[in-house]
């Protein structure tokens, strides 16, 4: 039974670690640019497909370290060339606008890589599991876990500490006043918008080596992601890094004893914050005006 | 030399119309204030200037370049300097990340400096902005507005829900900004006050320039004073609709804290 219970734990706090990564970025972008990014998932798709054809050029770890940037990269691109486009307009536009954007790059992943599932194959250091007992406990979930808390940390030293990433914290606040003193709002945002791209790709690479490929697998991470930023509260980035890690738990551990109830359980939990909280765990009073 | 001039300026907000060909000029070195009652067009006007609400039609000039249609952020790296209505100082941040958003334009103006001018933010640098009070929040905005080095200072209302007596330093602030060589341009409800440090007055009415002279012709033209500040009358004076009585009354009844 603790077994059992570890071995969920375990896989709860990985989903959770997914879904932050993903919520991180979508919620970046939400705060400044007042995106919903719909196409999220499939930024992570993409992701995890560069690796995939960088690897045996660049080997595991070059293209561990180069795909993430390149699907910020491309991030930057579709900010510049389409999102921009949309920011005079009401939200309708942007949802359509990335909702067309998810099919658009998942059949772009279908015609380039096909239809099938592909493996991402990751070094075998990482592969063995570290005990019998607990065989659940593989290098790789550990080097995830790892990866993970190193690219939150680095996400949120950048925000505190750097002078751009406070003018993108300030700017989540009144981004007429950040250009009136002197700074460039479409560069930050281009910037921001890539690095929330850049996270969505990490997760793409980490989630390729443990479920593999395939153009659909940031689907299911999308709408958790969404969750998450409303039970952490919209606006704020740790309660965003609490929700998600709080809904993947709670979804693992219901599984235990419901497994057809570890996808309800979320919705049961966002239902009960938008009552009891409207704000979210750690948002503030009016975030959303 | 001027340092910045606009000419018939026509404003929209959507479908309203907000300015009529306005027209004003700031003299390099001077302090000009713009004066008008409440919904006259001030605040529009000094977003028209620094291209948050871009005129639809008509010129601004500032030191010498055409910036009708230049984006904000690029006016304020010319040396604009910009202290808008009701401060907006950003909440969420300390009074020490406030400081470290404006652009680092070169200059006498450092963070450094900014604390040593302004002491009570020193004090609070770890506060956040949302703690302030009204003139802590006031120093702030004009503090990062100066950390650009501005050649030309806007400002919006400084004087905006603070006691007297913090007012007071406001001015003084403004006024040694021009000493520093600083341009001004300073818009106001509190009229006796800022015709006492200007050089030069504009006033607006419903969108349109009605009167613009040196501030001592205004000063002489107690009727158009007394018009301009009308029931924001800088002497402390009580609503026509509530008696003295009343009035002392209610500011004896306990406050409670929210």
């Amino acid at each position: 039974m603790l077994t059992l219970v570890l071995f969920n734990l375990t896989n709860g706090i990985i989903l959770g670690l997914f879904y932050v990564l993903m919520a991180l970025g979508v919620s970046l972008i939400l705060n400044l640019s007042n995106v919903i990014n719909f196409a999220h998932g499939n930024f992570l798709a993409l992701g995890g497909y560069f690796a995939f054809s960088l690897a045996p050029y660049l080997g595991y770890w070059g293209a561990f370290i180069v795909a993430p940037i390149l699907v910020g990269v491309i991030g930057v691109i579709v900010e510049q060339t389409m999102i921009k486009r949309v920011y005079p307009r009401p939200h309708v536009y942007s949802l359509l606008l990335t909702f067309g954007l998810a099919f658009i790059i998942q059949d772009m992943c279908r015609t380039i890589w096909g239809v099938n599932g592909l493996p991402l194959s990751i070094p075998n250091a990482l592969n063995s599991p570290l005990s019998n007992q607990f065989f659940f406990l593989t290098g790789y979930r550990i080097f995830l876990v790892a990866v993970v808390i190193v690219a939150v940390a680095a996400l949120f030293a950048f925000l505190g500490f750097t002078r751009v990433g406070t003018r993108i914290r300030a700017g989540t606040f009144d981004l007429d006043t950040v250009s009136a003193l002197g700074i460039n709002i479409g560069l930050l945002r281009a910037l921001n918008f890539g690095l929330g791209i850049g996270l969505a790709g990490l997760a793409g690479v980490l989630a390729g080596g443990q479920i593999g490929l395939n153009p659909n697998m940031g689907d299911d991470l999308v709408l958790p992601s969404f969750i998450a930023i409303i039970i952490g509260g919209i606006g704020s980035l740790t309660g965003t890094l609490v929700g998600g890690l709080i809904i993947g738990i709670a979804s693992a551990v219901t599984s235990i004893w419901w497994s057809a109830g570890s996808e309800v359980i979320i919705y049961i939990m966002m239902v009960i914050i938008l009552v009891a909280r409207p704000r979210g765990i750690m948002g503030e009073e009016g975030m959303m005006t | 030399m001027i340092a910045l001039e606009a000419e018939g300026l026509n404003t929209f907000y959507g479908k309203s119309h907000i300015l009529y060909d306005v027209g004003l000029k700031v003299e390099e070195g001077s302090i000009t204030t713009l004066l008008g009652r409440n919904g006259a067009g001030k605040t529009t006007t000094l977003r028209s200037l620094v291209g948050l609400t871009p005129a639809r039609s008509g010129k601004v000039t500032i030191f010498g370049k055409d910036t009708t249609r230049t984006p904000t952020y690029r006016i304020a790296q010319m040396g604009v300097g910009y202290v808008p209505e009701g401060r907006k100082i950003f909440a969420h941040l300390t009074v020490e990340d406030n400081l470290r958003v404006p652009m680092e334009r070169p200059g006498p103006w450092t963070i450094d400096r900014v604390f040593k001018t302004f002491p009570r933010l020193a004090e609070r640098r770890m506060n956040k902005g949302r703690q302030l009070s009204g003139g802590e929040q006031e120093m702030l905005s004009i503090g990062r507005a100066l950390l650009l080095n501005p050649k030309l200072l806007i400002l919006d209302e400084p004087s905006q829900g603070l006691a007297p007596l913090i007012v007071q330093e406001v001015f003084k602030i403004v006024q040694q900004t021009k000493a520093d060589g600083m341009s001004v341009l300073l818009v106001e409800q509190n009229v006796r006050a800022s015709l006492e440090i200007a050089d030069y007055a504009f006033v607006l009415d419903h969108g349109i320039m009605g009167w613009s002279g040196t501030a001592a012709d205004l000063m002489k033209d107690e009727e158009r004073i007394q018009e301009l500040a009308g029931a924001s009358a800088e002497e402390w004076s009580f609503d026509d609709d509530l008696s003295a009585q009343e009035a002392v009354a209610l500011s004896h009844q306990p406050t409670t804290v929210a």
